[in-house]
């Protein structure tokens, strides 16, 4: 009795699969991914349109397999920007350490998946490929207002003036 | 973003300690930073008051310009003004401070995080002392140099002209093009017409005292093998100073300046070897009595015990004066042999069986392979090169490293009809006019071999392969995946050895050329050195043979108005390419003690009836009825230290 019992129940589960299925039609049809999803890294900017990253080089020092490879410059005000940014995807292993590293959250990984290319040479991406327009995950993050000298040129300090008590 | 992170004191060790996170609630104290100069960068912010920079500028290196202000939570380091670090050793600031305080501006430039930097072990090409430093570079460009300590020549710090001297390698104007004539040609096409030139028999050779042991090595058994003239200078003065130098039992090391009780400075050596301050003040803590002759001012008036104040000529009188009194104990004397010439040296290299044991001299020179570069050519063979070049033996010149006409010019305002061609990696005054130009690595980018002023042997590595990055990686430029991506595209140039190589092997000398440089090379290296070695030292034995000379001819002196070398702590051949280190150069001038003319001007005449007329400047400190003038306007009117002269004041 327990036998075709369990194999009908067995069945029953098998059939029941029928109607249901996991398999995407893939090019026609795209999965729907968690907003962790760990892709392609691309660097962003910050709300008020500035690039967010400043060039500290943590993400590549940071990288296991050493795929990226940047250099800062400084701009007119001050502030260091990276001059030249590259990733070389056909090394990148989406470990997601980079944006870990990142004390400025410009550099973040995005669901981007697919990017096959027929030629090795195109899975180096250069920063006018990976910088993209808008904030990416974090919409209100504004590193300066937290963190580092302001860009803007400071005031006069009173507080230490080291001359204030010269005669 | 701060340049010191990755070699950060403070940063280990807050995150050694374990407390990475700030918890300081209240208002951070805010400073306005000072602009230093082209060389370092303040960013007062990052102090902790530790007190380092002000101790290292003021007490070691007697540093006037810069200090520490204020009081409690206000102490602020720095100058009264903004403007430039006036000190020599200004750039280890960058090395001394635990923070980000002070930090390299030349290295920010071409930042790249210290953990990216490869390193490795040079030998500093700017003078004499041979100091070792680290320079650090990537991706095929050199970005820094810092100091290597060695216990001997440099324990702990490094001058600015070693700091900042290497960007000659990147001079807008350094040369990359083989030239003929002024245009530019290939490499292969400009050796075939050199080996031509050769061929013919009738070219002189002329070597280098800045160039490293085996360039020299391998022109000179190019010039052995085509039986043709050698010199490794082209000013038989210099060559007979090279001689005398060679001829000194061996100097003390600079280290050990500090173990004498008296030392005698001749001339303006704080000029010549920036670090030599260093070990002076420390032997002045210790109690030395340190004795001056100079002409220019310098740092040490203060400490020394006597100081004279004399015009070139005087020098070896007044130093003969000072050996008189009865020594004791072992002293020293360190010399500037720019502002001295050869029978000074031989004369006090003659008296020194009679000192007391320990004694010594320690030369010092701009040059980094002096010894190296002339230990086969200093019995007189600049007066022969000159000879066969001004009568009818020579008619072109081959000159490794060195341009002749920057070390006499009336002589080649004579012989305008002698073709040069020059093997050199930087841009030289006859470089444009040259008949063909081949350039070189630089010392930086290829392994070498230097003699410094003791006679120590050290090796330098090369410190990396320049490189220039493509953006694109193509499958001709090598295995792919370089770890980025990026694809460097090396931009070697030919070593000089390779140069003399190849033109051995267009003449068909090839094996004879071999053999010359192998003998010359055994006869002189027992046991070459490996980077990173103390070095070692050139026997005694061999230094013997240049001790049989006779006394120089001392130079017939007028009194009245005489010239000496007037230099910048940064001055030297290389060096004066480096942008930033050059920019703090005085601008071209004649120097003379305040309160002896009013003239602006002053207008120089050589011999053959040209002259120069350059802006007359005071100079506090100064040697009265002295004229201090730059090197370049000495060669120009065929002037030395201690010429008298008779200059025209003008308004």
């Amino acid at each position: 009795m327990s036998l075709w019992r369990g194999l009908l129940a067995s069945l029953w589960t098998t059939l029941r699969q029928l109607r249901r299925r996991d398999t995407l039609e893939y090019p026609e049809q795209e999965p729907k991914l968690g907003e962790r999803w760990r892709g392609r890294p691309v660097l962003t900017h910050d709300p008020d349109g500035e690039e967010r990253c400043v060039a500290c080089e943590l993400c590549s020092a940071v990288c296991p397999t050493q795929c990226i490879a940047l250099e800062g410059a400084d701009r007119p005000d001050g502030r260091r920007f990276a001059q030249s940014f590259r990733i070389n995807f056909a090394r990148c292993i989406y470990c997601g350490l980079c944006e870990e590293a990142c004390p400025t959250l410009a550099i973040q990984l995005s669901p981007e998946y697919a990017f096959a290319k027929t030629e090795r040479g195109d899975f180096v991406y250069h920063k006018e490929a990976l910088l993209i327009e808008g904030t990416g995950k974090h919409p209100e993050y504004r590193y300066y207002a937290h963190a580092g000298v302001r860009t803007q040129a400071l005031p006069k300090p009173v507080h230490c003036d080291p001359r204030s008590n010269l005669p | 973003m701060c340049d010191e992170g990755g070699q950060c004191h403070l940063q280990n060790m807050t995150v050694a300690s374990g407390h990475a996170y700030r918890e300081y609630e209240a208002e951070k104290r805010r400073y306005q930073s000072q602009e230093l100069g082209p060389l370092i960068r303040q960013e007062m912010n990052r102090c902790i008051t530790c007190y380092r920079c002000v101790r290292f500028y003021q007490d070691l290196a007697g540093g006037e310009d810069f200090g520490v202000f204020g009081s409690r939570d206000r102490v602020f380091f720095g100058r009264l003004q903004d403007g430039p670090l006036e000190s020599p050793l200004a750039g280890n600031l960058a090395e001394v401070c635990p923070t980000g305080v002070f930090t390299d501006k030349v290295y920010h430039q071409d930042y790249l995080r210290p953990w990216d930097l490869e390193e490795s072990t040079g030998i500093c090409p700017h003078c004499s002392l041979g100091c070792n430093t680290r320079p650090g570079a990537a991706r095929g460009r050199l970005r820094r140099v810092r100091q290597r300590p060695h216990a001997e020549i440099n324990p702990y710090f490094l001058c600015d002209r070693g700091r900042y001297g290497f960007r000659y390698v990147a001079a807008e104007n350094r040369p990359r093009q083989a030239q003929a004539g002024g245009r530019s040609q290939d490499f292969d096409g400009v050796l075939d017409r050199l080996a031509a030139r050769l061929a013919e028999g009738r070219t002189a050779f002329l070597g280098s005292p800045r160039e490293d042991l085996d360039s020299n090595l391998a022109l000179f058994a190019l010039a052995r093998v085509l039986d043709a003239p050698f010199a490794a200078f082209f000013e038989p003065w210099e060559e007979a100073k090279a001689r005398e130098i060679l001829a000194l039992p061996r100097p003390p090391a600079p280290a050990s300046i500090p173990g004498y009780e008296e030392i005698l400075v001749i001339g303006a050596v704080e000029r010549v070897a920036p670090t030599l301050p260093l070990f002076l003040r420390e032997a002045q803590r210790r109690g030395a009595a340190i004795s001056l002759l100079r002409c220019l001012p310098s740092a040490f008036a203060t400490l020394a015990v006597e100081d004279h104040l004399l015009p070139p000529a005087d020098l070896l009188d007044a130093a003969w004066d000072w050996l008189g009194r009865r020594h004791h104990r072992p002293f020293l004397l360190l010399i500037d042999t720019e502002s001295v010439g050869p029978e000074l040296l031989h004369l006090l290299r003659r008296e020194i069986g009679t000192w007391p044991d320990g004694s010594g001299i320690l030369p010092v020179y701009r040059q980094a392979n002096l010894p190296g570069a002339s230990f086969y050519a200093v019995d007189g063979h600049a007066s022969r090169l000159r000879a066969a070049l001004a009568g009818n033996d020579c008619d072109h010149l081959l000159a490794l490293g060195q341009d002749p006409q920057e070390m006499d010019l009336p002589w080649w305002r004579r012989h305008g009809d002698i073709d040069l061609s020059l093997i050199d990696h930087r841009h030289s005054l006859s470089w444009d006019g040259a008949w063909l130009t081949l350039p070189c690595a630089a010392l930086s980018e290829r392994p070498g071999l230097y003699y410094n002023g003791e006679g120590r042997l050290q090796a330098a590595a090369a410190a990396y392969t320049p490189a220039r990055e493509e953006r694109r990686w193509r499958p001709e430029l090598g295995p792919f995946p370089l770890a980025a991506g990026g694809a460097l595209r090396e931009e070697v140039l030919p070593s000089p050895m390779a140069l003399c190589r190849a033109l051995a092997e267009r003449l068909e000398l090839s094996e004879r050329w071999q053999e010359r440089l192998r003998f010359y090379r055994d006869f002189l290296l027992r046991a070459a050195p490996r980077p990173g070695d103390p070095g070692v030292f050139l026997p005694e034995e061999l230094r013997a043979r240049f001790r049989l000379h006779s006394a120089p001819p001392p130079r017939a002196t007028d009194q009245g108005w005489s010239v000496c070398r007037f230099s910048h702590y940064g001055e030297e051949e290389l060096a004066d390419s480096a942008r930033e280190l050059h920019s703090l150069a005085p601008a071209r001038a004649a120097w003379i003690a305040p309160g002896q003319q009013d003239a602006r001007h002053i207008r120089l005449r050589a011999a053959d009836g040209t002259s120069r007329t350059l802006p007359l400047r005071a100079l506090p400190g100064m040697a009265a009825e002295v004229l201090a003038i730059p090197r370049a306007e000495l060669v120009f009117l065929g002037l030395r230290p201690g010429d008298g002269v008779e200059p025209e004041w003008l308004d």
